[in-house]
């Protein structure tokens, strides 16, 4: 194992690997160097090219890290060229047919408007923001029992019991405002807890 | 950092990914501003400084919208991104390169001339950048999928169409140059 002697540690051909490829090497390190093979544990230059390729696994996600805080930020002028970009009316969703008692001319709402109604339920929930939203049921069929799935993000600190329960209440009223949906039940995922100096760049 | 501007910008992925993909902008919009970095700097590594970075990173951003609803788990929206990211770079790659032999590529010896100016804290970080920024493009680009992207050697082969056992060697001889000029500063 003795490195000092070496008098060129940068050559890396398999003469200088006891056999061995740095291919082979990235390999060992990949599967983290088990099962043990001695043939490159016991080979001095084996050792010293995979010592380098650890160092060079360190150094890559500070390369990023390095990479990313060296890019400017988004400017308002290039977010609004990416919204200016995307399609709007993809998202409309499924149609959602209105029961109107007695029954009168066809009506409806898409899934996405329907997303949009409980999503506004947060305005009235103090910190609680809402992520995606699912129906699981036939939406498309009057009547059909419909449980509707909501992930939820709350700030750090409050009762969550509390905030769970009024947006609840909160999403069941809005939806029978604006929907004949038979909802059978508002599942609540809390799946963020929201620090008060939180993320304003995942990377940052 | 944070400027109490909008509360979104402070909730995580699962989230804004989740809001996004159900047709709310504002979410995209924070999506955007939180990951242009990131992808920018990833789509320069695999173009080498090209002019083309932002086109790369837009395009992306356009795509990732209208996939956005597939997307099975929004919390793994950062992976997700890059990889549209690098899809949409190679696409690139592969239009403007002229067909040559991958094989045929080879990187002309390292000097021996290491500068003096890499003696800092950042030296590891520097002569890692030096050192992909010196590689020929092919060997590059399959270093930077292999090693930030996370691509497996068959997805390379996929994405760069070429063979795997050009994949393999490419990478193999990416890694010893690296290796070989990183030394050189240590």
């Amino acid at each position: 194992m003795n490195t000092h002697d070496t008098p060129d540690p940068l050559r890396m051909e398999p003469d200088d690997l006891d056999g061995h490829t740095i291919e082979e090497l990235s390999d060992y390190l990949d599967s983290g160097r088990s099962p043990a093979d001695p043939s490159i544990d016991e080979s001095a230059g084996c050792q010293i090219a995979l010592d380098a390729l650890e160092r060079l696994r360190v150094l890559t996600p500070e390369l990023i890290a390095a990479d990313t805080a060296a890019e400017s930020e988004a400017d308002e002028g290039w977010v609004q060229s990416i919204l200016a970009g995307i399609t709007l009316d993809a998202r409309a969703g499924r149609r959602i047919p209105i029961v109107i008692d007695p029954p009168g001319p066809d009506a409806g709402i898409t899934e996405g408007a329907v997303r949009e109604v409980i999503r506004a339920a947060e305005n009235t929930v103090s910190g609680v923001l809402i992520g995606r939203c699912r129906f699981d049921g036939d939406v498309t069929v009057p009547g059909e029992p419909v449980l509707i799935r909501v992930d939820v993000s709350v700030p750090y600190g409050q009762p969550i019991p509390g905030l769970v329960d009024r947006l609840r209440t909160e999403i069941n009223m809005r939806l029978s405002a604006h929907t004949t949906l038979n909802v059978t039940g508002i599942d609540i995922t809390v799946s963020d807890l929201r620090h008060p100096s939180s993320r304003t760049g995942e990377e940052r | 950092m944070s400027h109490d501007r909008d509360p979104l910008e402070s909730a995580d992925d699962t989230i804004i990914a989740g809001r996004a993909a159900d047709g709310d902008t504002a979410a995209f919009s924070v999506l955007v501003r939180r990951y242009t970095p990131m992808m920018r700097a990833y789509a320069r590594r695999i173009l080498s400084g090209s002019a083309e970075v932002d086109d790369v990173v837009q395009e992306a951003f356009i795509t990732a919208w209208g996939q956005l609803p597939k997307l099975d788990d929004p919390g793994r929206a950062k992976s997700w991104l890059m990889r549209i990211t690098s899809r949409k770079a190679i696409d690139r790659v592969r239009a403007t390169r002229p067909q040559v032999d991958l094989e045929e590529v080879v990187l002309p010896a390292p000097e021996l001339c290491a500068p003096a100016r890499q003696a800092e804290a950042r030296a590891g970080v520097a002569a890692l950048s030096d050192a992909l920024q010196e590689l020929p493009a092919p060997q590059r680009e399959c270093w930077v999928l292999r090693e930030i992207g996370g691509y497996t050697y068959e997805e390379i082969s996929d994405e760069l169409g070429i063979p795997l056992s050009t994949v393999r060697g490419l990478l193999a001889r990416a890694r010893k140059d690296i290796i070989v000029r990183m030394e050189q500063w240590r």
